[in-house]
């Protein structure tokens, strides 16, 4: 049907002209990055309300909610399966997984350096204020 | 200027304002502020660190900083978390650097500067959770 340049040419317009266009299709993958900084940010919600922290808690549910956001279409179920039954657990949990966020901010190529550093700042907050 | 000139510049005010306030405050938040005042200065050497290692020149310390008049332990805790609060939003701009030594070095500050203003925070009686530390306001 469209076996010349200029037979192309035409029948590109005539798609066109039908409506028949398609946007750019664009190729999209889960982030491990913010995978993994999604569901620790479960986990430590859940753990900072359970230990009377709802402060805390709400700064992790912030989180969560923001990288579900930008990952986006993608769904990602779960937490991290940290086990966190105590303040000096809840501490050094925020501890690990700000250090954690801290790495995946120093060695990301995309546009995410700076909500993986914001997280990885607020969980150092957290375990400077816990401990 | 760089993000890490105006951190440093931002270290040199903070210890500038520490040690001119800190005077006003007893108690936990006087051993708080006084521990925070050290750290801005090893902070501050890092930093030096970091310029001789790469060769550069960095900027030196003004002889005074243009702060408001502080009279009582209030108004110092006021003033100093401002401080904090500023040096954290200069340091996570410095992160979204594309040059891996900058970020690394904006990061660490970032990350012991919203610790500071965390505890600073605590110390004061002030509400300590805060998602995005150093965030600009919309």
């Amino acid at each position: 049907m469209f076996t010349t340049r200029r037979g192309l040419l035409i029948g590109a317009a005539a798609l066109s002209a039908a409506g028949c266009t398609r946007p750019p299709a664009t190729i999209t993958t889960a982030d491990t990055d913010l995978t993994a900084a999604l569901r620790a940010a479960r986990d430590l919600s859940e753990a900072a309300e359970t230990l009377g922290y709802s402060d805390i808690a709400e700064d992790h549910r912030t989180h969560a909610a923001t990288l579900e956001r930008l990952l986006k279409p993608n769904v990602v179920e779960g937490g991290a399966g940290l086990d966190i039954g105590d303040d000096a657990a809840l501490a050094e949990a925020e501890s690990e997984a700000g250090d954690e966020a801290h790495q995946a901010c120093l060695t990301t190529e995309g546009d995410y350096a700076v909500v993986l550093g914001e997280i990885a700042a607020s969980r150092a907050a957290h375990a400077a204020v816990l401990a | 200027m760089s993000a890490v000139d105006t951190g440093l510049a931002g270290e040199y005010a903070a210890i500038y304002a520490y040690g001119t306030v800190t005077v006003h405050l007893d108690g936990q938040a006087r051993e708080t502020a006084e521990a925070l005042e050290s750290e801005h200065r090893e902070r501050r050497d890092t930093l030096l660190d970091y310029y001789d290692t790469h060769g550069w020149e960095a900027g030196a310390a003004e002889p005074g900083y243009d702060i408001e008049r502080v009279a009582d332990a209030e108004a110092a805790q006021t003033l100093l978390l401002e401080v904090e609060e500023r040096l954290t939003t200069a340091w996570r701009a410095g992160v979204a650097s594309t040059e891996p030594a900058e970020r690394q070095i904006c990061l660490d500050m970032y990350t012991a500067s919203a610790e500071a203003l965390a505890r600073l925070r605590l110390a004061a009686g002030r509400p300590v959770a805060d998602p995005w530390p150093g965030r600009p306001e919309d």
